[in-house]
């Protein structure tokens, strides 16, 4: 039985299940040390659909408005739209109470600065301290500004940012039928206004009512997405598309229904970008090698991060890069757009890719380089990744090794990253190669190590 | 006074001014974490405001609270603490928060909190809440099961609805009335009256941006000889009317502009009430002018003498059959009524002023100038706690021939004259009231509070 993170609190910010462990005064006091951190000012807080969400958004108001900030609510939006619109309005820094793709009990704060960026690793150490310390900032009555509201705006600046890099009436002009599970997350009204009233599609939307529950699981993989290929079949669609709760992840299926490998996404992605003005891309080291395909016929430069959203756009930012993404959790970074990941842009690239090459997303699919890929998780306890690492390292004498999150060991045939996640006991495994085969047997092997 | 600790956690609550030392968000949590953990489920909690701009911080503190453990919350916007009492009643609430410091600075903030019915907390109850608080283990809802909120604008409108149904308003509205809102909760109610039922209220300081008061929301008669007294005679006025932020204290001045002594206000209107009530009892604390006392006997009343404190009044309420009490109030102009279930209420205790003149037929400078006249002196002084039994000691020997009452601090009365000598609940000082019939009692006054700054920090 593995130990259950039911709170965490650390550099990434407060994640926990609603209740007994993540309780209204641990959001207000983490609130009060972020408007400590940011400093007197406007602050943009949002949230996603799930139930905990008014409860947890009044205690993070109330700890802004303790520390002195003026709280702009922009109410139930996707985190993109957030990220957008808090680097658009030069607000002091944006909250966003949502736990992604996690499962509905949990909810957490995801913290933003000015520009609407994930904090560094320094900064956010530096507000965990601040909150450690409990020195928050206290306004006094004529210091305390007060909340408003703004549900109109934020919206309407993302589809902005997002149509300014695709041809919309090309896209509009082949009335794409397309099929949207929207998972009743902080995406569905916008998801609906964006892929009928603007991009003129079909729609077939199932999950767009952000007052109820989540009906499958969050996450958008493949074994979740069961009604979205049923309704792209029944519909006849072009392409359907799925969420998360909070709109930075996109999964996508086929017009025979099946749903991509995020990897496939990601790299569909990378060409419509490079295509459009190549540059450098950033991606995490669990993400296919296609990406390096690609960027080789483009004459770019690949950059390999830890896994991470945060790592992949502070690498992005540093290298200037024109794309890039994490393959296997499905996010789309485009900074043109914002250096976040960004479901719309992802949608808007695949729907301007068809128009603008005529080809079903299956077809596109299936020109991209091929490879095979296997993942799992492993029960493993901490402290025994130095030694497998080692074992590895003499298995493999031939191989090439990082060792910048975890270990990825890359051989001719391909390559396998093992790495143990940071909230659980268990070890990650994701290895690739050119064919079955050789995947099945890098697989098995490192498996046998881990014993 | 900067820096001066100033949080101040009782049975009447959680009251401090908001900032370092004083009343603070962690603060605001816990004690709405507590009383959500406090109260039963069924029904759901109505939370309101008064204008201070620290009101907002503190409702989202309240209202996160509540929705964690698991209640449904009513939020009423910018309300009296009497509305608010209203709308449990009427939404068969379990009970509700009112955040508002009604006569305190505007730095300053608080929680109130209303039971079933809309009751203050009995000082059982707000023992439990106490304890709950302290412990600081709370009864946390699963993430299924977590509150809703919803907002509701009409909660004056149906407090008005009450009103309206036990005053004749036809006749009330012609009255022309100046009044000074203090910036406070009055002001959306006097002007719903305006706009709804046609009166005629002139009101000033009737915005409610909440930074800044435009003066002490104190119902003194120094407060309101500020502003509202020289303005009731030029606009030629019946009265003034002064309320403090959350309106459950009144003060008035007369058509010719006096300011009268919020003294007053309880035996006016024990004078009003006494003759139509079955009830003789007026409920009453240690501190307040013995005018009472005069009036109530004209009309066979007797006043019941409690100590000073909110929580002192609800318990002696209790005491009693609600149809033996005529009213219940206090020298602040804090007044309660049956008719309006023992709810501290200015408003209403306006239109029950407003409603004697109309059956006397008098304005308020003859009905007033009828009452012998009582003078009476505040001071205070501030407190050095280890010293204090032993001052209260000395002056029982030293006034041994007056009649001792020792409920709260040294109460001693003579045939026409009485002292009152005790600490406050809400500030770390000792008050000092001293009261005669007819001229003020300054050599009293003077050497009671000679021998208490003896005794002083």
């Amino acid at each position: 039985m593995p130990r259950e993170h039911l709170l965490k609190i650390g550099v990434s910010g407060i994640r926990g299940v609603v209740g007994e462990f993540l309780t209204p005064q641990l959001a207000r006091a983490f609130a009060q040390a972020f408007g400590t951190y940011v400093g007197a000012g406007r602050v943009v807080v949002g949230r996603d659909t799930r139930a905990t969400g008014p409860m947890l958004q009044h205690a993070v108001q109330c700890g802004l408005l303790a520390a002195g900030c003026e709280v702009i609510d922009v109410g139930v939006l996707p985190t993109p739209t957030i990220q957008i619109y808090t680097g658009a309005t030069h607000a002091r820094g944006g909250i966003a109470i949502t736990a992604s793709h996690n499962p509905p009990e949990y909810n957490a704060l995801k913290l933003f600065n000015s520009a609407g960026l994930f904090f560094n690793h320094y900064e956010r150490s530096e507000l965990l301290d601040i909150y450690h310390q409990s020195g928050f900032r206290q306004a006094s009555n004529h210091e305390i500004r007060g909340v408003s509201a703004d549900y109109s705006t934020p919206p309407r600046l993302h589809f902005d940012r997002v149509l300014a890099h695709v041809d919309r009436d090309r896209i509009r002009a082949r009335r794409f039928r397309v099929a949207l599970d929207g998972v009743n997350g902080a995406g569905s009204v916008m998801s609906v206004a964006f892929l009928r009233d603007l991009l003129g599609c079909e729609l077939h939307a199932i999950s767009v009512d952000p007052t109820q529950v989540f009906p499958r699981i969050a996450e958008p993989r493949p074994d979740t997405l069961g009604e979205l290929s049923a309704l792209v079949r029944r519909h006849s669609c072009d392409i359907g598309f799925a969420q998360d709760p909070d709109g930075d992840r996109l999964a996508v299926a086929d017009e025979s229904g099946r749903v991509l490998d995020n990897d496939d996404v990601l790299a569909l992605a990378v060409e419509a970008a490079l295509a459009r003005r190549p540059g450098d891309v950033v991606v995490n080291l669990t993400t296919s090698a296609a990406i390096d395909d690609i960027a080789r016929r483009f004459g770019v430069r690949v950059w390999r991060t830890p896994v991470g959203e945060a790592n992949v756009v502070e690498t992005m930012q540093s290298a200037g890069a024109v794309i890039g993404g994490e393959g296997s959790n499905g996010g789309i970074v485009f900074p043109a757009v914002h250096s976040c990941r960004d479901s719309y842009t992802g949608m808007a690239f695949l729907l301007d890719r068809m128009a603008a090459t005529g080809a079903t997303i299956s077809a596109l699919a299936a020109a991209l380089p091929r490879y095979y890929r296997k993942y799992a998780t492993v029960q493993f306890e901490h402290g025994r990744l130095g030694p497998l690492m080692q074992a590895l390292e003499d298995n493999y004498a031939d191989a090439e090794f990082d060792r910048s999150d975890g270990l990825k060991l890359t051989t001719p045939s391909g390559w396998i990253h093992v790495r143990s996640s940071n909230t659980e006991p268990i070890l990650r495994l994701a290895a690739e190669a050119k064919s079955e085969a050789a995947v099945e047997d890098l697989f098995n092997q490192v498996l046998r190590l881990t014993g | 006074m900067p820096g001066q600790p100033t949080l101040r956690i009782s049975h009447v609550g959680l009251r401090g001014v908001v900032g370092p030392g004083g009343l603070t968000a962690a603060h605001v949590l816990d004690f709405a974490s507590a009383f959500g953990t406090f109260l039963e489920s069924g029904g759901p909690v109505v939370v309101g405001r008064d204008p201070r701009a620290s009101g907002v911080m503190l409702r989202d503190g309240v209202l996160a609270s509540l929705l964690a453990c698991g209640h449904d919350v009513v939020d009423l916007g910018i309300v009296s603490s009497p509305v608010i009492q209203h709308a449990i009643r009427r939404l068969d609430a379990a009970g509700g928060i009112s955040i508002g410091a009604s006569h305190n600075a505007v730095e300053w903030n608080a929680l109130k909190f209303f039971g079933h019915r809309g009751i203050y907390l009995s000082t059982a109850e707000s023992s439990e809440l106490l304890d709950i608080y302290h412990l600081r283990k709370f009864a946390f809802a699963d993430w299924t099961a977590v509150g809703k909120l919803r907002a509701e604008s009409g909660a004056i409108d149906r407090y008005l609805d009450d009103l309206a149904a036990a005053y004749d308003f036809t006749a009330l509205r012609r009255a022309k009335v100046v009044v000074d809102c203090c910036n406070g909760t009055s002001s959306p109610i006097l002007r719903r009256m305006n706009e709804r039922f046609g009166f005629q209220f002139i009101l000033i300081n009737e915005t409610t941006e909440g930074v800044w008061f435009a003066h002490e929301p104190s119902t003194t008669r120094s407060t309101m000889a500020l502003q509202l007294a020289p303005l009731v005679r030029p606009l030629g006025a019946d009265a003034g009317f002064l309320f403090d932020a959350d309106s459950d204290r009144v003060a008035f001045s007369t058509g010719s502009g006096d300011p009268i002594s919020e003294e007053v206000v309880l035996p006016l209107l024990a004078d009003f009430l006494l003759p139509h009530s079955s009830g003789k009892l007026v409920i009453t604390n240690l501190s307040t002018t013995a005018l009472t006392e005069e009036i109530a006997q004209r009309h066979g009343g007797k006043v019941v003498r409690v100590p000073v404190g909110r929580q002192s009044a609800m318990d002696a309420l209790a005491r009693y059959r609600p149809e033996q009490i005529a009213l219940a109030g206090e020298g602040t102009g804090a007044v309660m009524m049956p008719r309006f279930r023992f709810v501290y209420d200015g408003i209403a205790s306006m239109l029950a002023i407003l409603a004697m003149t109309l059956e006397r037929g008098q304005p308020l400078s003859v009905i007033v100038a009828a009452y012998p006249r009582y003078s009476i002196l505040k001071g205070q002084v501030p407190l050095s706690p280890q010293r204090i039994p032993a001052l209260f000691v000395e002056l029982r020997e030293r006034y041994h021939d007056g009649r001792a009452d020792i409920s709260d601090g040294l109460r001693v009365d003579w045939p026409d004259r009485w002292f009152h000598v005790r600490v406050s609940q809400t500030e770390p000082i000792l008050r000092v009231i001293c009261e005669r019939r007819g001229d003020p009692p300054i050599g009293l006054f003077d050497s009671l509070m000679e021998q208490a700054r003896a005794h002083a920090a």
